[in-house]
This record gives C-alpha cells, sequence and structure tokens, in this order.
C-alpha cells in the first residue's frame, strides 16, 4: 500500500495504490488522524489504484467520516474500481459518502 | 652360622605370611564384586608391603649391627654378608615405592598446594628429623665420651629408612604432578623410566659396582631422561599467584630436605666406620637426582613465572566469567543477575578503577550499578557527553586529560570506555568504565570487553526470546479457550421441520473468527434467523460477535420487523463497539403459515435466491446501511425492509463476504457471479447438497490452505406442504 499526498490550494490530494488491508490501513489511519489535514476543506481520493478493500479499511473512513462531516470538510472518492465500489454499495457507503467517476467531477463536486 | 638359620628362619615365616595373606584374599574376592575384590586386594597389599618394609628394615638393622660388633671385636670370626644386606636393602626400598605407588593413586584434583603440603608434611619433615637424630646422637657421644659403632649405625639405619620413604613420597607425588595433562609418549616415557630405575636396583642386588666404566655411560644416559622428564611442569601455569607463592615456601622447603639428606650421605660416604654405604646404592642416587632435579625445577618455573601468573589468572578469570554469561540462561537466571554478571566480569577484566551502568527502562536510561563513583559525577560526565554528541555510541578515550571538556571537570579519572549494550534494533543499557592512568584500555581489554557485551546481549535476547515463547504459550491457550468460547456461541443445531431445509457451513480463518450465525423460533410458525460479519478479527471480532448475539436474543423476545431490529441494534452496538468497528448483518423472519419471508439487510452481502415459479436465480438489491457506521438517529432511513412469498422448491442462499471475496493463487475473487451460476447449477437438489457443491467449488478456486477470511455460509431450501408427513433432514 502506497499512499501519496498532493496539495493544492485548500484541497488534499490523497492517491491510494494497492491494497487496504488491515496492516496498511493503520498508516492510512495515521495520515488522516494528522491534525494539519483539518486545515484544508476538501479531501479527494483517488481509488484509481486501489484493487481491494478489507472492513479495516472501510472502518477508518467510517471513524473519520463524522469528524470531517463536523469540520465541514468535503471527502469525495473518485476513479474507483467496480469492485472496490461493489463493497462500498453493499455495506452502504455509496449514500454516506461522496463517489464519483473521475477527477473533473470530484472538482465540480467539491466546488459546489 | 647359627645367625646364618635363624635369618633363613624368618624369611620363611614371611613367605608364609605372604601366601596366607593370598589365600585369604582369593578366598574372600570371589564371591564379592570386583570393586570390592580391588579394595580388598589394595588393602591388603598395601599391610603386606607395610609389614615386608617393617621386616625387611629390622633385619638389615640387626645384621648391621651384629656385622658392626663383629668388626668392634678383633677375637671374633669375621665375616660380612652383603649379599643378604643387598637382597634387603632391595626389598626395603621396593615395598615402601611400592606402598608409595598405591597410595599415592589416591591423589586426584587440581589441588596442587594440596599435593606439596601432603609431600612436605608427611616425608619432607623426615629430612629434619634425620637432622635432630644426627645432632642427638653427636651429643650423646660427646657427653658420655663413648664412640659406639651401634648407636652410630641405629641411627645411620634410621636416617637410610626416612630417606627412603622421603624419596618413595616424593617420587610418587612427582609422578602425579608430572602426568598432569598427559599425553600417551609422555605416559609411556614415564613407564619406561620407572622400568630403568627400578631396573637399577639389579645392580645392588648383584653387588655390581655402579661407578665401573661399563654402568656409569648407562647412568648417564638415564641422567640425561631423567633431565627431560624434569621439563613436564604443566601444572604450575594453573597456579594462582597466591598459590605460587605458597607453592615456593612448600618446593624451598622439600629442596632443604633434599639437600639435608644428600649432605648427610655424603658426609658418611666411604666412612671406615660403618660397614655398610648406602652411597652405593645406584638407585638411591638416581631417585634422589629425580627428586631433587624435578623439586629445582618447580621451584625456578615458579618463582620466574610469578610475575607472569597475574595475566593467566586474568585470562582463566575471563574465561570463567564468559561461561559464566553463557550458561545463565540454563541455570534461570533473570536479566538483572545477567547485568551484575557483567558489571563485576568487565571492572574485574579491566581492572577498572570507576564504573556505572544505566540500564535502559522506557528509553529512559536509570543508573542501576555504581562503583567509586557518585551521582553527581556521573551527571556531571554525561552532560559533557551530551554535549559532545557521544552518547549511547561505541567510544573509547585514552588520555582525557587532553579533553579541554573533562580537564575542566576536574575528575581523577583519565581513560573512559563507553559499552552500549545494544542488538540491532534495541538498545538494552549502557556500560562506562574509568581508569585513572592514560592508555588504561588498550586494545587487549577493549577485545575482552566487546566480547563480554557481546555475550550479554545474545544472552539477553536468548532470555528474552525464552520468556515470549513462554508467554506465546500462555496467549495460545487463551485463545483456545476464546475459540471454544465461539464455537458454542453458534448453533450446532438448527429446528428440524418439515416446510424447509436447511443446511450450514462455517469456517473461521483464524482461532477466532468475525463471522456468526443464529436463530430463534418466534412462534410456532415462525422463526428468525441472523447472519453477520463483524469488521476485523480476532479477539475484539469475537466480543463484538457475542454482544451481537446477545442483542438478537434481547430484542427478537419482543418479536419486532427486521427493520426495526436492525434500528434498535444499530443504537446499541454504537454505544458499545470502538469507532473502527462496525457489522454488517442481515435478518430474515420466515412465516411458514404465511408462506412468506420479511428481511432487513444491514450492509450485509446481498442474498441469493431461487424463485422455482420463475425458474430465477437473481440477488435482492435492496438498500441497507452497516451497524455502528453512523451512530445517531439518522440511521433509521438507511434501513429498508422487504417482504416477499416464497414458493415450494425456492432456494434461498445466505452468505458473509468470506465467501464471494475469498481469492484464487492468481488472486482472483470468487466473486458473486459465480456464486449465482452454481445456484443455478444446483437448484433441484436438497439443501445439503447444493451447500457441497458450493464449497467443493470454492475450495477448487482457492486452492488448499488459501483461508483468509472466515467464511459462512447457509442455504435453506423451502419445501412443498404436501411433504409434511415425509421425515426432513437437518
Amino acid at each position: 500500500m502506497k499512499i501519496t499526498q498532493e496539495i493544492k490550494d485548500n484541497t488534499i490530494i490523497m492517491t491510494l495504490d494497492g491494497e487496504l488491508d488491515a496492516s496498511s490501513s493503520v498508516i492510512l489511519d495515521e495520515e488522516l488522524s494528522d491534525p494539519k489535514i483539518m486545515s484544508y476543506s476538501k479531501i479527494l481520493v483517488d481509488c484509481a489504484k486501489l484493487n481491494y478493500i478489507s472492513s479495516a479499511g472501510l472502518g477508518v473512513f467510517i471513524s473519520h467520516l463524522q469528524r470531517f462531516e463536523d469540520a465541514q470538510i468535503k471527502l469525495i472518492f473518485y476513479n474507483m474500481q467496480d469492485k472496490v465500489r461493489n463493497v462500498f454499495e453493499i455495506l452502504g457507503l455509496d449514500l454516506l459518502m461522496t463517489i464519483v467517476s473521475d477527477y473533473e467531477e470530484a472538482r465540480t463536486v467539491s466546488n459546489e | 652360622m647359627i645367625f646364618t638359620v635363624s635369618t633363613g628362619g624368618i624369611e620363611k615365616i614371611i613367605t608364609f605370611h605372604y601366601k596366607i595373606n593370598q589365600k585369604q584374599q582369593s578366598g574372600n574376592a570371589f564371591p564379592t564384586g570386583t570393586v570390592f575384590r580391588f579394595m580388598l586386594y589394595k588393602t591388603n597389599a598395601k599391610s603386606i608391603l607395610v609389614t615386608t618394609a617393617v621386616v625387611s628394615w629390622m633385619l638389615l638393622l640387626l645384621n648391621i649391627l651384629i656385622t658392626a660388633e663383629a668388626i668392634n671385636q678383633p677375637g671374633a670370626v669375621k665375616f660380612s654378608l652383603p649379599f643378604i644386606n643387598n637382597i634387603l636393602i632391595v626389598i626395603f626400598i621396593v615395598s615402601v615405592f611400592l606402598y608409595q605407588r598405591l597410595s599415592s593413586e589416591n591423589l586426584k584434583g587440581i589441588d596442587f598446594i594440596g599435593y606439596l603440603w601432603h609431600l612436605f608434611s608427611k616425608a619432607g619433615v623426615a629430612a629434619y628429623l634425620s637432622v635432630a637424630l644426627f645432632l642427638g646422637y653427636r651429643l650423646i657421644s660427646n657427653y658420655t665420651n663413648i664412640d659406639s659403632p651401634s648407636l652410630l649405625h641405629l641411627m645411620y639405619q634410621i636416617n637410610f629408612g626416612l630417606l627412603i620413604i622421603f624419596l618413595a613420597k616424593a617420587f610418587y607425588i612427582w609422578r602425579q604432578l608430572l602426568l598432569y595433562h598427559k599425553n600417551k609418549f609422555l605416559q609411556i616415557a614415564w613407564d619406561w623410566f620407572e622400568l630403568l630405575i627400578f631396573g637399577t636396583l639389579l645392580l645392588t642386588l648383584l653387588n655390581f659396582n655402579y661407578t665401573s666404566y661399563i654402568f656409569l655411560p648407562l647412568l648417564a644416559l638415564l641422567s640425561f631422561y631423567i633431565l627431560f622428564l624434569c621439563t613436564n611442569l604443566k601444572w604450575v601455569a594453573y597456579l594462582t599467584f597466591n598459590n605460587k607463592s605458597r607453592s615456593l615456601v612448600l618446593l624451598g622447603a622439600i629442596l632443604l630436605s633434599c639437600y639435608i639428606f644428600i649432605n648427610f650421605f655424603r658426609q658418611f660416604a666411604d666412612s671406615p666406620d660403618l660397614v655398610i654405604d648406602y652411597t652405593d646404592v645406584g638407585f638411591l642416587l638416581l631417585a634422589m637426582l629425580f627428586v631433587g632435579l624435578y623439586t629445582l625445577a618447580a621451584f625456578l618455573v615458579s618463582l620466574f613465572s610469578l610475575p607472569t601468573s597475574s595475566v593467566f589468572e586474568q585470562k582463566s578469570e575471563d574465561l570463567l566469567n564468559f561461561q559464566r554469561l553463557s550458561q545463565s540462561i540454563q541455570q534461570g537466571q533473570s536479566e538483572s543477575q545477567v547485568y551484575d554478571m557483567l558489571f563485576e566480569s568487565t571492572i574485574k577484566a579491566s581492572d577498572a578503577s570507576a564504573a556505572w551502568f544505566e540500564l535502559i527502562r522506557n528509553s529512559e536510561p536509570q543508573v542501576t550499578h555504581l562503583l567509586s563513583i557518585n551521582a553527581e559525577q556521573i551527571t556531571r560526565i554525561r552532560h559533557l557527553l551530551l554535549a559532545y554528541n557521544i552518547q549511547n555510541i561505541d567510544y573509547i578515550n585514552n588520555n582525557l586529560d587532553r579533553n579541554p571538556g573533562f580537564r575542566d571537570l576536574t575528575l581523577p579519572w583519565k581513560s573512559l570506555i563507553i559499552l552500549p549494550i545494544k542488538s540491532k534494533n534495541h538498545l538494552f543499557g549502557i556500560l562506562y568504565l574509568l581508569k585513572d592512568i592514560e592508555q588504561g584500555f588498550d586494545r587487549e581489554t577493549t577485545n575482552v570487553l566487546r566480547t563480554f557485551t557481546s555475550q550479554t546481549i545474545l544472552t539477553i535476547e536468548n532470555l528474552r526470546l525464552v520468556n515470549e515463547s513462554l508467554l506465546n504459550e500462555r496467549y495460545k491457550e487463551e485463545l483456545k479457550i476464546a475459540t471454544q468460547v465461539q464455537e458454542s456461541l453458534i448453533p450446532k443445531t438448527f429446528p428440524t421441520d418439515s416446510w424447509f431445509e436447511i443446511s450450514t457451513h462455517a469456517v473461521a480463518a483464524k482461532e477466532v473468527g468475525g463471522d456468526f450465525y443464529d436463530f430463534l423460533q418466534l412462534s410456532e410458525s415462525r422463526i428468525a434467523i441472523i447472519i453477520g460479519d463483524v469488521s476485523g478479527k480476532g479477539i475484539s471480532a469475537a466480543f463484538h460477535m457475542a454482544q451481537m448475539k446477545g442483542i438478537f436474543h434481547g430484542l427478537m423476545q419482543q418479536d419486532m420487523p427486521p427493520s426495526e431490529f436492525m434500528k434498535q441494534a444499530n443504537s446499541a452496538l454504537s454505544r458499545c463497539i470502538e469507532k473502527t468497528s462496525f457489522i454488517t448483518s442481515a435478518l430474515y423472519i420466515i412465516d411458514y403459515r404465511m408462506k412468506g419471508f420479511m428481511f432487513a439487510r444491514a450492509g450485509h452481502c446481498h442474498t441469493l435466491y431461487y424463485n422455482s415459479m420463475m425458474e430465477d436465480v437473481f440477488y435482492f438489491q435492496t438498500e441497507g446501511l452497516g451497524l455502528g457506521i453512523i451512530r445517531d438517529k439518522s440511521y433509521n432511513n438507511h434501513v429498508r425492509e422487504m417482504y416477499y412469498d416464497y414458493n415450494p422448491n425456492d432456494v434461498m442462499v445466505i452468505y458473509t463476504d468470506g465467501i464471494v471475496e475469498a481469492r484464487s493463487p492468481d488472486n482472483e475473487e470468487y466473486g458473486e457471479d459465480r456464486l449465482k451460476y452454481m445456484l443455478t447449477q444446483t437448484y433441484h437438489l436438497e439443501a445439503e447438497d447444493i451447500k457441497c457443491a458450493i464449497i467443493n467449488d470454492l475450495e477448487d478456486f482457492t486452492g488448499p490452505g488459501n483461508l483468509y477470511d472466515d467464511q459462512t455460509l447457509l442455504v435453506i431450501k423451502f419445501k412443498p406442504t404436501q411433504q409434511n408427513d415425509e421425515p426432513s433432514r437437518t
């Protein structure tokens, strides 16, 4: 699992590369727990190279969801592979989180 | 003439006595064990040898006194019996030597000082006794003015006895020491030496003069042999400094004994007053040469190795300490004992004048051992080291005076070595040694110190590994209990009824899993079935699963619709599971009388269904959010309920994500499509056979030993009502 961050103005673009399982979700949790992340208003998560997400990985996003919502930070996923999207959908997270098809859409949605 | 006869008579008595002893010995020996027989033989042999020695010495004395008296009386018949004398001398010598040979075999171990003391106290004093005797004789003869040849002979004879005892004792004790750490060659050399030196007794027996030209070269050769033997002094190296000084005193005393005897017998050599001259016995000369030379050699070697003995002492102590360190695990010692050992050993090995040891506890150094240094001095040195940034690293400074920082501290030490006790990824502690001289830690000392520290690291790591494995063993036991508890939470049997069949499959990827299912008979015609999956694995997942089971049984007592159950369960779980955890679940309430079921899905996998009327296999696409994701009332908007009428022969497949997310060796997922395909092929079978077919296919797909997630599968088949009377299967 490789997590890279790119900062554009008030937006963090986080790229997930690989499999988000029990061990790599710890790294993701550390990244999302970083206090300085609260100073941005948008977090765009590029899931193009995310091949697999375990329940532990989902748990990390779920645990931060409420916090971001309270701080009015938009969390947007894009470029999600079908099987990963299916996992989000089965759990019902697609209704809770913003999942869009590509970067352009993510930008427009985030600016709404 | 009378005299000769009587002597012969006594000799006969001796041989007779010998025979009796031998008979007794063999008679006793046969019924008893070998060891006892040997001991008996030894004690018997010893007493025989003592008797022989005493008797032969007495006879010799008697013979000499009579001869001496005969010389003094001019009228008497002059006759000397050198042959009998020689035989008696040889018998006496041989018996005393053999006796000492037997007793010296009892001496064992490496208490060399004990050997020397034994030799001095039991034989060396004989020389001083002989001096006393000689002086006593002089005193008496001067005082009484009688020149008694008998008295002279008596004194001479007693001294001869003492000399033989001394020589025999010394000879065999030196043999024990000489053969210390022997090799085969040395053993053979010694055996030949013993044989040869006893061979020289033949010269005496046959009354040859050893000073003749024929034997002199032979004796000279033997002397060289003795010189060679005297170079075997390995035992001296094992003496400590103290022991060497003590051994020097004892060896000196023994040397003096040798000198006294030599001097005494030389004085009386070729004396016209004496009828016998023991200096004629070549054996004695050689034995004395050996004893004297070996004592001298031992004395000189001890003396000259005295200055270097401390080095050997240090080395052997280092070795011993290494051994203690490496054996501390077997002896079940604790870490602190290992550090104690390290501290003591390194101080001794380096002769440090001050030292302290810091143990790292929770990455904070803590001084646990101190030597000749106080806490205030330590703090000052540490501050300085911190300033130079040379903490926790290997560091040697053999000239602290040249360093301005240390000079300003005005401490009495001039050399410092820092030895961190650290493995690849862990720092256990730091050892600081100080010396009050410059160049205190040379390369040799440093090497020894490093060996100590690396041995300590090894020991500590091994100790920890041992403890860890013990702990792991305990965890395994506890996990086993958790597994048993969890297994008891999952129902083994479902209610059997005529209107449906149910077949289950459940395996956990680890000792404790996160999957669960359960049922509750709500009324005669209604049954509730729940399936769930707790995020994460292991003990915490198992706890959440137990909670979920409790919630299921608690809430369903009130008989509520599935969606209401999900809302209440979400509210209950929100309060008790950690933030990153959530639970997916699906609840089905099947009503046999109504021929339908109601269900709600909370983030759980879609239900696979075969409708026999439409001959269609499909997944129920319902919405529903997992439990514990939204922890407030808004969850209520995220759960849907569905009602479905079933037909006879309909099949419902309920499962967890461990089934559809199972991976093949090529990392492909089993998937919903393949599961759906499997049902289209098998729906006509009975529930048990459908389950087996799916599981077999799944195992074919993943390959053996490829279980990463818990897998749970329930197959329910509704049966036609007309088959009510037939026995149903579970």
